[in-house]
């Protein structure tokens, strides 16, 4: 095992590049159901990536991203409708959620701790609530159904999601690597600190929130794509932002290959339990996140590890919480 | 090393399950269903799924479909759309199932009906009854319910004839409610009655003080409620709070079933609802089917459990029909049928829409759920005006 | 319009100020938590229902009056709440925010799932002291007036506990600078349980007020946590008297705007004002709660 472990972080680029090209085939082999349980992964690992990149990276700790993917959703259903292509429709998802994510990144950003985490949550309420309410545009509470004429074939939502969760993953990769990266790492170490030594705390703050609010616009639009439907609750799901968060603590936060590994093996356990007992599996992944924050702060990532040092975006010991 | 072996523990688990082969039906006929077993339809999914479970066993009792057995496959959907039509894709693609039922209400409906149309499945529904549902031009969905347009009218006819003209309507933001109340909205125009108040509220309400005290102001002679079970109580008990009080108060599904009157006592009582199946209806089998429910669930079988029977006797009636488990030939048997199940008449027109099945108004007398409308079919008179609070 | 009439305004009043009395009553032990250990319980809620279905066994089983059975669950589950922050809570405190979020967040969906293994997901009543009494023309609900009288009655308790006795002292000594109060030679993890059980305790007897006015379901806790942190985000973070009126203050605007706009825009309030005070006065409005 370690020795797997070890190699794929040596090799990080040439084991993500032979999982890639593996996954570009694999609709050969594989029958639909396949096909759509492997669509549905790489959906959480972009969902799960954009997350990192906002919170894993700077510290801010987003409990409201899956407002994005409301907002996705709803743009992507809406231009379908209106007759766009499907494409463009992922497109316009992913405008729309930048557009609305920089005012709105520029407001709660300015909120630091457990107020932008709260402040979060209610944005995606406020998305519920707007998508309930402005019926003429959203159908309200009912929903929008997408007739089958309207949507893209299974193949191209495979390879859409693909090209998604690979985009999200490289992004996190580039970001990581450079000094940009470097200094959303510092904010989250020291937010002052960083202020003082010249980085631009705001800009770098609102730029990650951006890039980090275009993933899951898109994702919420081909999501929408392959569920056909969707409503106030199921696209302002606050299950959603939970899905992310456990991922990326449960495979490790701040790193690149945590989202991937634990979107894995997350849904894998999920496809075995999840039909057959609904409340036990929900129970067991309550008990995995209890499990992973009291005794695995890195993730799983952290175990291929030599050192195994900490989740690094904890806080030094004996520094107060905010 | 603890970790470490955490993690092989873990990872020998997932490859294991992985790996381990599927349980299949390889002989069986299988039906495929979601079901909602939590949230919000919780209760009159698991009615349904037991109407579905009777049939099955009974189908199996008469020596099965086809000369083969049938077998049920259901998943709960948690009353989520987006989670009923994922099932359904899993049910079609992964579980290749031969038959399909329909989910539980209306909006988690239109999502699956949508990927049974994807794969051109035919699909019978015995838990959605809004129009919109048949007006998509899809081939496969087809309708055991009355439409939900027309649930309210025997009632709205009695409220005219007792000289009633102001109408309170409230209902809930989803595709069955607002159904029932376009329809109200609609046969009140057309009998010259007012709608003088008109709100919506959200899936997950349980407080309309608000909302009583509203419509308290404007004194409306009936209230009409396009409700499931849960806000059908609650409207019902703060309405006793609030002493809101009109001469007529009718509510989809909750008054229709037995837990509407064991949560409100006797505040249930003179409550006005419909139904599309009572024990008490003379049709073939209901006595039988009523005993037999009874026997084995331990309670009287509420009209989603009739439903539930009534879909499997018609993919049943469909089967024979067509002769075969092909798609295409099962979908021309079920446009052509015409046939009579335990749960009543049924009869699609060219888009899968229920035009065979009558509706029936019920209202709560004496502690129990008499049919009042149709005259031909009542049980009993219906009780007007509405008892008011302070003289119970 | 009719509904500017005097006896309609003041019913509306009536009935926001009882409801917001019951969220003041939950919010103010969340709030209580977050104090003195720094901790968002995100399961908070779910304590409540521990305390609903507790009042609907006991009544269902027994035929014991809600009222009774607040005497019953409060204390055990001030000792449950007790000991568990020692075995789990304890861990997280001092450690980021997001592990605390996590931990208790996983602990609400355990608590959630094994609430619909025992319960399923039926809605659940405890059908006692239905209907009204009237104060001059204008009914009030009997279920709601004594939740509400009740609520109220606990909470003030609590806050004279902390105000006047030593131990209520020591919390709040915990709650403004914990290093400090431990170089005082207060024993801080003992403060912690016991602001953690006190919390649980008035968790689950606004869970006991819940089970006679509403339904509930084990997901109900979900719509509850969500108006807790605008109430605490309204009334400042830690701020025990915040929270409080926070929570009055929050089910009066659902009450009126529930009545004059929509119920559904009353429901919306909550998460409206959260964001509007959050970006207007990010501390809350009952002034500086340490960020």
């Amino acid at each position: 095992m370690p020795s797997i472990a070890n190699g794929l972080r040596s090799n990080g680029a040439w084991a993500g590049a032979a999982l890639v090209a593996a996954a570009a085939v694999a609709p050969l082999a594989l029958n639909e159901y396949y096909q759509s349980f492997l669509l549905q992964v790489f959906l959480v690992i972009a969902l799960a990536q954009a997350w990192n990149l906002i919170s894993g990276m700077t510290g801010y700790v987003s409990f409201g991203h899956s407002a994005f993917f409301g907002l996705g959703a709803y743009a992507g259903a809406l231009f379908l409708t209106w007759g766009f292509p499907w494409w463009l429709a992922v497109f316009h998802g992913a405008v729309v959620a930048a557009v609305l994510s920089l005012p709105l990144g520029m407001l709660t950003l300015r909120l630091r701790g457990p107020y932008f985490a709260i402040a979060m949550l209610g944005l995606n309420e406020i998305g519920r609530i707007v998508a309930t309410l402005w019926v003429d545009l959203t159908n309200g509470g009912s929903g929008i159904t997408l007739a089958p004429s309207l949507l893209p074939s299974l193949e191209m939502e495979y390879f859409t999601t693909l090209m998604l969760a690979l985009g999200a993953t490289l992004l996190v990769a580039f970001i990581h690597r450079n000094r940009f990266g470097l200094e959303l790492r510092a904010i989250r170490e020291d937010e002052e600190a960083a202020e003082m030594v010249g980085v631009n705390t705001t800009l770098n703050k609102v730029v990650a929130f951006v890039l980090s609010a275009v993933i899951p616009g898109a994702v919420g639009a081909v999501s929408v794509m392959y569920t056909s439907f969707i409503n106030p609750n199921s696209a302002f799901a606050h299950t959603r932002n939970v899905e992310m968060i456990v991922v990326v603590l449960f495979g490790g936060s701040g790193t690149v290959w945590g989202p991937i590994v634990g979107a894995a093996i997350i849904m894998i356990l999920r496809e075995m339990l999840w039909a057959e007992f609904p409340e036990v599996h929900l129970a067991l992944l309550g008990v995995l996140l209890v499990v992973v924050v009291l005794y695995l702060p890195g993730g799983i990532v952290s175990l291929a590890r030599r050192d195994r040092r900490r989740r690094p975006d904890i806080a030094k010991a004996g520094e107060t919480p905010p | 090393m603890k970790r470490r072996l955490l993690l092989s523990a873990l990872l020998s688990f997932l490859i294991i399950f992985v790996i381990s082969p599927v349980v299949g039906y390889a002989q069986d006929i299988v039906v495929g269903a979601s079901v909602a077993l939590t949230g919000k339809y919780a209760r009159t999914g698991q009615e349904q799924l037991q109407g579905f479970q009777m049939w099955v066993d009974e189908v199996n009792a008469r020596g099965g479909l086809l000369g083969r057995k049938v077998a049920l496959k259901y998943y709960d959907d948690e009353s989520k759309p987006e989670t009923g039509a994922k099932l359904y894709e899993k049910l079609i693609t992964d579980d290749k199932v031969d038959l399909l039922i329909g989910p539980y209400s209306s909006d988690v409906t239109m999502a699956a009906s949508t990927v049974a149309e994807k794969y051109n499945f035919p699909m019978v529904s015995s838990g959605a009854s809004a129009t919109q549902i048949w007006e998509r031009g899809y081939k496969n969905i087809f309708g055991l319910y009355t439409l939900a347009e027309t649930y309210m009218n025997p009632i709205l006819d009695f409220a005219k004839s007792k000289g009633l003209h102001k109408i309170a309507l409230i209902y809930e933001n989803t595709e069955f409610p607002r159904a029932i109340a376009s329809g109200v909205k609609s046969k009140a125009k057309q009998l010259g009655m007012n709608v003088v108040f008109e709100e919506e509220y959200g899936k997950a309400s349980t407080d309309f003080s608000s909302m009583i005290i509203k419509i308290k102001s404007k004194k409306p002679d009936m209230v009409i409620g396009g409700s499931y079970l849960p806000d059908s109580v609650a409207f019902m008990r703060q309405a006793k709070e609030n002493r809101l009080y009109a001469k007529i108060f009718a509510f989809a599904v909750g008054p229709a079933l037995p837990d509407f009157g064991k949560n409100l006592g006797l505040d249930a009582e003179g409550v006005m609802g419909n139904t599309m199946f009572e024990s008490t209806l003379k049709l073939p089998g209901v006595k039988e089917f009523a005993e037999k429910y009874h026997a084995k669930y331990g309670h009287e079988p509420g009209y989603h459990a009739a439903g539930g029977y009534g879909a499997g006797q018609v993919l049943e009636a469909a089967v024979k029909k067509a002769g075969s488990l092909d798609h295409d030939k099962v979908r021309a048997a079920l446009f052509s049928l015409d046939t009579v199940t335990t749960f009543g008449h049924f009869k699609v027109d060219s888009t899968g829409r229920q035009i065979g099945k009558t509706g029936y108004a019920v209202q709560w007398i004496n502690g129990n759920r008499e049919i009042i409308l149709p005259p031909d079919a009542a049980t009993a008179k219906p009780v007007y005006p509405f008892k008011d609070w302070g003289k119970r | 319009m009719e509904l500017l009439e005097p006896d309609i305004l003041l019913q509306l009043l009536i009935g926001g100020l009882l409801a917001g009395a019951l969220y003041a009553l939950l919010a103010c032990g969340l709030n209580l938590v977050f104090g003195v250990m720094r901790v968002i319980n995100l399961a908070h809620a779910e304590l409540m229902l521990i305390g609903a279905f507790g009042s609907y066994v006991l009544y269902a089983a027994f035929g014991i009056h809600p009222l009774i059975s607040l005497f019953l669950i409060v204390p055990v589950m001030f000792v449950a709440g007790y000991y568990f922050q020692r075995v789990l809570i304890e861990r997280v405190v001092g450690r980021p925010m997001l592990d605390s979020l996590l931990a208790t967040y996983g602990v609400a969906i355990i608590l959630i799932n094994i609430g619909l293994l025992v319960f399923t997901a039926d809605f659940k009543s405890v059908p006692v002291l239905q209907g009204s009494f009237a104060i001059g023309d204008i009914p009030i609900s009997e279920p709601r007036a004594v939740a509400g009288l009740i609520s109220v009655a606990l909470t003030v308790g609590v806050y004279l506990f902390l105000e006047r006795t030593r131990l209520g002292k020591a919390i709040r000594a915990v709650s403004e600078h914990a290093q400090v109060a431990s170089i005082c030679g207060i024993d801080v993890r003992k403060i912690r349980m016991l602001a953690f059980g006190l919390a649980s305790a008035m968790a689950a007897a606004a869970g006991v007020m819940l089970s006679v006015i509403y339904s509930f379901w084990p997901g109900s806790g979900i719509d509850f946590i969500q108006k807790c942190f605008a109430i605490i985000i309204i009334g400042g973070m830690g701020n025990f008297v915040g929270a409080f009126y926070g929570g009055v203050l929050l089910g009066v605007v659902e009450s009126f705007v529930g009545a004059f706009v929509s119920t559904q825009w009353g429901e919306a309030m909550a998460y409206l004002l959260l964001v509007a005070v959050l970006l207007i006065r990010p501390t809350g409005l009952k002034g500086a709660a340490r960020a």
